[in-house]
């Protein structure tokens, strides 16, 4: 009966991370593409998040919108605040050396959350949409995550086939693996750039959204998750696709298995470990382009 | 078509020349504390603990291109080393921060081995996650640490020791980098900078030198760790761990010129008296004026105040710097 109950509960724990992944997922996806292309590490890519989050959770508050209709918002608002940042900003440290652009988006960083601060104070957000949970064959999945978990993952496999057979998706692709061959072959690089940037940023406002419904909005939420999204795509290797999908997946489960075995705290910390370990064998993470 | 006319750098001086005034700063802050208030020496205080996080960062990270996102990792350990030290052990506090430094050295020895495998992006992002790691462990580690309580340490009355350890630290630190700048050793650290595959087929070994940059760009933070702690007499994981205590580091690094022997003095100083008064004027506005700030060095001077200097024949250009 014991075994019964901790089984249960572990499946459950597992799906709760599986389900909190995809939305990882999103997150991590963004910041590899804008890397795969530009190889520019984005610290700001969190705070980009968070003013999705906020965008959600305005919305909510003043209007009662829907989030399912504010994450579209949020994507829109976020693509062209992106593309304006690259255009403006990023585009000036592209081919310098990895420590300016790092030093620039956290400069980047510094200034978003900052103003977010200030201009909506530190407190705790919440955006109740949806509350309750599904029961499906004996296990309790909460709702929110699940609605989370569907979209995110609808997202993921529209920005999959995007990749894969639109033309555009194609030239993305083709700029990160060779940016000068894509430039050769006619592709306007700096236009996939800015592109690219502006897709990133409106799949981290995308995750923003969602988890302003699972979790809370507060100004410094940026830092936490860019941190585990870092994790993640070295976890599944710089410049990968699949590698941070999965990676992200790994991430929510064994999040959610160390919270349910030990502390909140230390499973912040697994996201840390299991990046170190992974890069201790495997210096260029699980499915890393080998620079 | 111009002709690029050579002319002698503004401000080349002979080294006597050097050396004398090198001597006169030093006189100048040796002497300051009988002077100025308490105010300003708590403030020179922390300028020159950032002169010393720049100038190690810079050793490591300026020489031979591994930037390293994780000296605040060395920072907190250094800092609970010696208030742990001193608070359950009652060592001196000068002991316990020497202390502290001699750990950071055992600790850098056994990551950089492994860690200085990574390359590039992953070296930066696998130390900012060794930083957090020490950070968790210092929050979960109730039992050593009191976890998120902090440690509370009696109150320093006396400011002019916290002050002269300090202006040692400092001396040390930028004498350090100017020795290894100025020796092979600084010139083979370039190299594996500039290409590290051709710098080991040169020869160069690399993995040797890596090891020694890095262990020793890992003891001042130790050490200047302990010392704020005992100076501010109260610690937590969150302030002594904090990543913006690396970005700033960098930034102070970088903002005077990274790679160079006085780059991260300057920066340290400007940026980091730049930062105070910011932060007098706007305490909420502070980290987006900050950020700005960031923002607008880098796509302005992205090689520092140094290279600045230097393009403008004000500085020679010369590996001595």
């Amino acid at each position: 009966m014991a075994a019964e109950g901790t089984l249960t509960v572990l499946a459950q724990v597992v799906i709760s991370g599986v389900l909190l992944g995809a939305v990882y997922a999103l997150l991590a996806i963004g910041l590899n593409l804008i890397f795969g292309v530009m190889r520019v590490i984005n610290v700001a890519h969190g705070d980009l998040m968070m003013l999705g989050a906020y965008t959600t959770f305005w919305l909510f508050t003043l209007w009662g919108v829907s989030p399912l209709v504010s994450l579209v918002v949020a994507m829109a608002l976020m693509f062209a605040l992106g593309a304006l940042l690259q255009r403006v900003v990023v585009e000036r440290v592209v081919g310098q050396p990895l420590l300016v652009s790092l030093l620039l988006t956290f400069g980047l960083s510094s200034f978003l959350t900052g103003s977010a601060l200030n201009l909506w104070t530190a407190n705790y957000r919440s955006v109740p949409a949806y509350t309750g949970s599904l029961v499906v064959a004996g296990l309790a999945f909460s709702v929110p995550r699940v609605i989370a978990f569907g979209v995110a993952l609808a997202i993921t496999v529209l920005v999959y086939l995007f990749l894969k057979y639109a033309r555009l998706g194609k030239a993305i692709r083709a700029t990160s693996q060779n940016a000068d061959v894509a430039l050769v072959c006619g592709i306007d690089v700096a236009r996939i750039r800015l592109l690219t940037f502006g897709l990133g940023t409106a799949l981290a406002a995308a995750a923003g959204s969602l988890l302003a419904v699972i979790y809370t909005v507060y100004p410094e939420m940026g830092r936490t998750f860019l941190l585990k999204a870092f994790a993640i795509i070295v976890l599944g290797g710089l410049g990968s696709f699949g590698g941070a999908f999965l990676g992200a997946l790994a991430l929510g489960v064994a999040e959610a298995l160390a919270a349910y075995a030990w502390t909140a705290q230390i499973a912040e910390g697994v996201a840390y470990l299991l990046l170190i370990v992974v890069l201790l064998a495997r210096p260029s993470g699980l499915f890393g382009i080998r620079e | 078509m111009s002709v690029v006319k050579l002319q002698k750098p503004r401000l080349a001086l002979s080294t006597r020349h050097s050396a004398l005034l090198l001597a006169g700063l030093l006189l100048v802050c040796l002497a300051l504390p009988f002077v100025a208030s308490a105010y300003v020496i708590s403030l020179l205080f922390l300028l020159l603990m950032w002169v010393v996080m720049a100038s190690s960062w810079n050793l490591l990270s300026g020489y031979t291109g591994y930037v390293s996102f994780g000296h605040a990792g060395f920072f907190g350990v250094g800092a609970y080393t010696a208030a742990i030290l001193i608070w359950r052990a009652q060592w001196e506090w000068w002991l316990a921060c020497l202390a502290g430094g001699v750990l950071c050295a055992a600790l850098g020895v056994l990551i950089g081995g492994p860690a200085l495998r990574l390359r590039g992006p992953y070296f930066a992002i696998a130390l900012l996650g060794l930083s957090e790691v020490g950070r968790i462990v210092a929050v979960v580690w109730e039992p050593l640490t009191r976890g998120g309580l902090g440690i509370s340490l009696p109150p320093d009355a006396e400011l002019l020791p916290d002050y002269y350890a300090m202006l040692a630290l400092a001396l040390a630190a930028v004498g350090l980098v100017y020795g290894i700048a100025n020796s092979k050793i600084g010139l083979r650290l370039l190299a594996i900078r500039e290409d590290e595959t051709a710098a080991e087929v040169v020869g160069v070994p690399t993995t040797r030198y890596k090891l020694l940059a890095f262990t020793l760009s890992a003891i001042f933070p130790g050490v200047a760790g302990g010392l704020y702690a005992w100076h501010v007499s109260y610690i937590d994981p969150g302030a002594v761990f904090a990543v913006s205590l690396s970005v700033r580091t960098i930034a102070s690094a970088m903002f005077g010129g990274a790679g160079t022997v006085f780059g991260p003095v300057i920066g340290a100083l400007l940026l980091n008296v730049l930062a105070e008064v910011l932060w007098v004027r706007f305490p909420f506005f502070h980290p987006v004026l900050f950020g700005g700030l960031i923002i607008v060095i880098l796509l302005v001077m992205p090689g520092g105040i140094m290279a600045l200097l230097q393009q403008r024949g004000i500085l020679p250009r010369s590996r001595r710097l």
